[in-house]
């Protein structure tokens, strides 16, 4: 019985993995084709049928786009406009989360509402108005543009509210009947509980500052301030594009992100939340 | 838009928030109309295109005491985006290039382009677009570089297929005729190359459309002179031809690529490839071998063969000045752009390979004395004897009307509709939406 | 559901999700500690609030105003009051970007929601591995959306593409024409969208799960729950606020979809997959009439709000 119900769960395991592969092969597709194209001539890359193996294939372009391009800048500063951004979309979002979710005033569900409502606007219809009055502040073509019109978003105020009311309120009773004070309960047990979701914020705020195309588009007009998104998008010229180029681009500015998720993702760990919950 | 509103609100909150504004105040470095002048002006795409800094260098050589300051803009429709942007929040250089002709008029009418009529008066009246420039009598913008459509063709493949190449005298008809031929003999020789390559823009039909018929108007509302066209696009690609409509977009084919690895034997395309192609020869990224440019094919013999002018379309790109400019640069900025659009400034781009508004004797000699242009009789005619008509003419409907025209034509070029359903269609919305 | 968990023998704690009501009046409701709170509150709120009130609901607002003129974006505008909205009435264009988007909102969102929420829970748990899925699955995010759009119009182009070569051996009847077939082009735009989406949502579902408590599951599963059963009872109970936050962004974010459509087919064939943020943009940008596209946002934003509002009470009412 034993030795069949184990092979059963292994043969299930198999299967699972098998399922898995085919599904990860499938999604990575474009992502191996983004890789296939950066070792073609730009004539190559799109073909009629596809060419999956390129020939001859051309490491060239790994090099050349260092010497093309201000790839060093590009990276330097989307490095630092996402680590900036992330940063404070994280502190300022998880803190007016807190109150949001824990604490009890007046008007508090309306605030709410219009926090989410804003997201329901589509950006492409006020950033006019927006750029008029951050063009009259002298901030345009400045970071600082970039930093406040992604630092204070909705989204991590709404992601991280959600989080915090699945943490019971008798963890805060208990901490204010210790003589906690609300800042406090915050710092010490809300932020070291939502650990998996402001996991999560963090790689998604860092992943969308990494990919903005439209702010930096219409904010960031010097060449010293180009974003990576920016740079490689400059590959396509009125009349020719130089897609191998930016298909090398992207694998490189992929890379980066990759390597974030990977080491970010160990916090969805089981259990993290409900430890602290326990204790 | 209420600038004054938003910079107001901008202001006080500025103060608020006690946020120092540290960017550069245009009024800052206003200065003496005798000293040493810079006027700004937006390009794009710096690195791959050298026309502004051309122009740019140009005029500082005959005029000393400027330098032109080029801003950098985005390419593609994002130059658009960002110079609204810039024009809304008066942030924009004092000298900006209309890039594309539909957006003109609203720039014109929103108030942030200069009446230069004068600069106007004073150029060649044979410079190519500058009479459609005109809005109630008065000019706002002066085109400096006017490409035209034409036809490349593979004298190669020709060759091979054993098919006439075209002499000057060619009609859509003939067109047809030799891209089934060399469709069928070069398939029957084992090459995969087709007789033509359509790119899948809508211009590449409707633009020849609108320039060739008679009587063709954008803003009467019926587009019955399309009809023939597309019929004949649907032909070619259903009969393999050229690659379909879905192919090319699915596929998202370049033209470089199908006519530069000669995959195509024809391609009618716009006269900016010449300098595309020789480079990506030059480069070895395309395949090496003759090629030659014609006329673009007629629509009937009246206006085919090399005593006549051929029709084809093309719309010029143009340069303005800035409403909001300070007055003390005005004069500055207006000889600029004389100069730009004159003699000069065309001998200038045509040394490196872009097609002027003014085609002058010079600009020819200069353009074919260029290494790995085709020296032909044929090719030098067809590049500087077209009548060229704007696919986008100045109107305050254009915008709206191409836009229900271009999903006229993917749907009709996708086979969604049948051709002349998908135009009633296209006619029907302009009288319902446009009106 | 609620109960379920609450009175099972097991369960420990109360529902996570569950705020105790009347807890915060319970404790000496006065005057003063009820200001003490609103303050208190508002000392959260404020660090993020004034950023975002400045930077976008100040813009949003006057959006609400342009809406209500002729602005062509320069220049200055006249007041036309609801002039805009009437024309909204009898814009054909306007109407088939409405429905596109509800096509596409209508099954995206159950899709998105279904295919993300299995994600998670396929790979919340310790495996080989594990990590590698979760980055592939993300991948499809971070990837740049130019490429996904040239690899996904290769994979459905009706002649050359694998996904017909694939379904020709099937049938011989006529293929799907997908990204450039009026009727195909918006299911293709679907799947590529649910596609593109499905590891981002996962990610928020990930870290919810992570609020479900061991315990719990082990209790049910003494009790003789089915795994389906636990899913139910346990899962998704304490899941409910992620679910939540996970359903308004997914509806707010189909409802505005752009980018995606605009790489992928540009509203074509003809109309056929126009939705409302690209009429928007055309209509703005390149019609310039900033006063109708602005009454065109404030429309989609009503959607968005009515659609987030009503999953708001239901949200509230589960709660209680």
């Amino acid at each position: 019985m034993a030795v069949r119900s184990n092979a059963r769960a292994t043969g299930a395991r198999v299967v699972l993995y098998v399922v898995l592969c085919a599904a990860a092969a499938g999604i990575l597709l474009p992502f191996a084709w983004m890789i296939v194209s950066s070792l073609k001539t730009n004539n190559q890359v799109f073909t009629v049928p596809v060419q999956w193996i390129p020939d001859p294939v051309l490491w060239q372009n790994y090099v050349d786009i260092w010497a093309k391009s201000d790839m060093v800048t590009w990276l330097k500063n989307t490095a630092f406009l996402a680590v900036t951004v992330t940063f404070l979309q994280v502190l300022t979002g998880s803190f007016a989360a807190y109150g949001f979710a824990k604490m009890r005033f007046p008007g508090r569900d309306v605030l709410f509402l219009v926090y989410i409502g804003t997201i329901a606007v589509p950006w492409q219809s006020y950033f006019i108005p927006q750029f008029q009055m951050i063009s009259g502040w002298g901030l345009n073509n400045t970071f600082w543009a970039i930093i406040l019109l992604q630092a204070f978003g909705a989204f991590g105020v709404f992601l991280m509210k959600q989080y915090y009311e699945s943490i019971p309120d008798s963890l805060c009773e208990a901490a204010r009947i210790d003589g906690l004070s609300e800042y406090g309960i915050w710092w010490r047990i809300m932020v070291p509980l939502s650990i998996p979701a402001i996991a999560s914020l963090t790689l998604i705020t860092f992943v969308n500052t990494w990919n903005d195309y439209l702010g930096p588009l219409i904010y960031l007009r010097d060449r010293e301030l180009w974003t990576i998104q920016i740079g490689l998008k400059s590959f396509i010229g009125q009349y020719n594009a130089e897609y191998a180029l930016i298909m090398t681009g992207s694998v490189l500015s992929v890379l980066p992100i990759a390597v974030i998720f990977l080491l970010g993702q160990r916090y969805f760990v089981e259990g993290i939340a409900t430890t602290g919950v326990k204790g | 838009m209420n600038r004054k509103i938003m910079t107001a609100v901008g202001a006080a909150a500025a103060a608020a928030l006690t946020l120092t504004a540290c960017g550069s105040s245009p009024d800052a470095e206003a200065e003496t109309p005798e000293g040493p002048v810079t006027i700004t002006m937006a390009g794009w795409d710096l690195a791959a295109v050298p026309e502004f800094q051309t122009l740019a260098d140009a005029y500082t050589a005959a005029n000393p005491d400027v330098t032109v300051e080029i801003k950098e803009y985005p390419a593609g429709n994002d130059y658009d985006t960002a110079l609204t942007a810039d024009l809304a929040a008066g942030t924009a250089p004092d000298v900006f290039i209309v890039k594309n002709l539909k957006n003109y008029i609203t720039f014109q009418e929103g108030g942030t382009l200069l009446d230069i009529s004068d600069v106007a008066g004073e150029l060649d009246p044979a410079t190519g677009g500058l009479d459609s420039m005109a809005i109630d009598g008065a000019t706002y913008a002066v085109p400096y570089r006017q490409d035209s459509w034409v036809l490349y063709y593979n004298k190669d493949l020709f060759a091979q297929a054993g098919v006439a190449e075209p002499d000057g005298s060619w009609t859509w008809e003939d067109y047809d005729k030799a891209a089934g031929e060399l469709s069928t003999a070069l398939k029957a020789a084992g090459s995969t190359a087709t007789g033509a390559y359509q790119h899948g823009w809508q211009s590449v039909v409707q633009g020849f459309a609108l320039a060739q018929s008679d009587g063709a108007s954008l803003e009467g509302g019926d587009f019955g002179y399309l009809e023939p066209f597309y019929e004949r696009a649907i032909a070619l690609q259903d009969g393999g031809a050229q690659p379909t409509y879905a192919t090319v977009t699915t596929n998202k084919l370049a033209y470089q690529a199908q006519f530069g690895t000669q995959q195509a034997a024809m391609l009618p395309m716009g006269s900016w490839y010449i300098a595309t192609l020789v480079k990506q020869q030059a480069s070895g990224e395309a395949n090496a071998f003759e090629w030659g440019i014609a006329p673009i094919p007629q629509l009937d013999a009246s206006t085919a063969g090399l005593d006549n002018t051929p029709v084809t379309f093309g719309d010029p790109t143009t340069l303005g000045i800035n409403a909001g400019i300070d007055e003390a640069k005005v004069a500055t900025a207006k000889d600029f752009l004389k100069f730009a659009a004159g003699p000069e400034g065309a001998a200038a781009l045509a040394a490196i390979g872009i097609t002027p508004a003014l085609i002058d004797d010079t600009v020819t000699e200069t353009i074919f004395g260029l290494d790995g242009v085709p020296t032909d009789d044929l090719s030098k005619f067809a590049y500087s004897t077209h009548e060229t008509l704007p696919e986008n003419p100045v109107g305050a409907k254009t915008a709206a009307i191409q836009t229900i025209l271009g999903e006229a034509h993917t749907a009709i070029m996708s086979g969604s509709v049948p051709v002349a359903d998908g135009i009633a269609e296209a006619e029907e919305r302009v009288a319902n939406e446009v009106g | 559901m609620a109960t379920t968990v609450v009175d099972h023998p097991g369960g420990p704690l109360g529902p996570p999700g569950s705020t105790p009501r009347g807890v915060p009046t319970g404790r000496a409701p006065g005057a003063r500690l009820k200001l003490r709170n609103a303050l208190i509150g508002w000392t959260f709120i404020l660090p993020n609030f004034l950023g975002f009130a400045v930077i976008t609901l100040v813009p949003v607002l006057t959006l609400f105003y342009i809406s209500l003129t002729n602005s062509n974006i320069f220049g200055t505008a006249t007041f036309i009051g609801l002039e805009n909205y009437v024309k909204l009435g009898s814009d054909k264009s306007f109407h088939t970007a409405l429905l596109n988007t509800f096509y596409y909102a209508g099954v995206h969102i159950p899709l998105t929601v279904v295919v993300s929420l299995s994600l998670a829970l396929l790979l919340n748990r310790k495996m080989r591995g594990a990590a590698f899925f979760r980055t592939v699955a993300f991948f499809p995010y971070i990837t740049s959306i130019v490429a996904i759009a040239v690899v996904w119009n290769m994979l459905f182009s009706p002649e050359f593409g694998p996904i017909n070569q694939f379904l020709g051996l099937f049938t011989d009847g006529d293929l799907p024409g997908w990204t450039v077939d009026k009727d195909w082009a918006m299911p293709a735009v679907i799947i590529v969208g649910t596609w593109r989406d499905m590891g981002y949502y996962m990610l928020l579902f990930l870290a919810g799960l992570q609020t479900v408590p061991a315990e719990l599951h082990e209790a049910a599963r003494v009790d003789g729950a089915s795994s389906w059963q636990r899913f139910l009872n346990v899962t998704l109970p304490c899941l409910r606020p992620t679910m939540f936050f996970v359903t308004v962004m997914i509806t707010i974010a189909s409802f505005k979809v752009f980018d995606l459509i605009l790489v992928m087919t540009e509203g074509g064939p003809g109309q056929s997959t126009l939705v409302l943020s690209q009429y928007i943009y055309t209509k703005g940008f390149v019609q310039f009439q900033f006063g109708y596209a602005s009454a065109v946002a404030v429309v989609l934003f009503f959607i968005c709000i009515l659609v987030t509002v009503v999953q708001f009470l239901y949200n509230k009412r589960k709660e209680a």
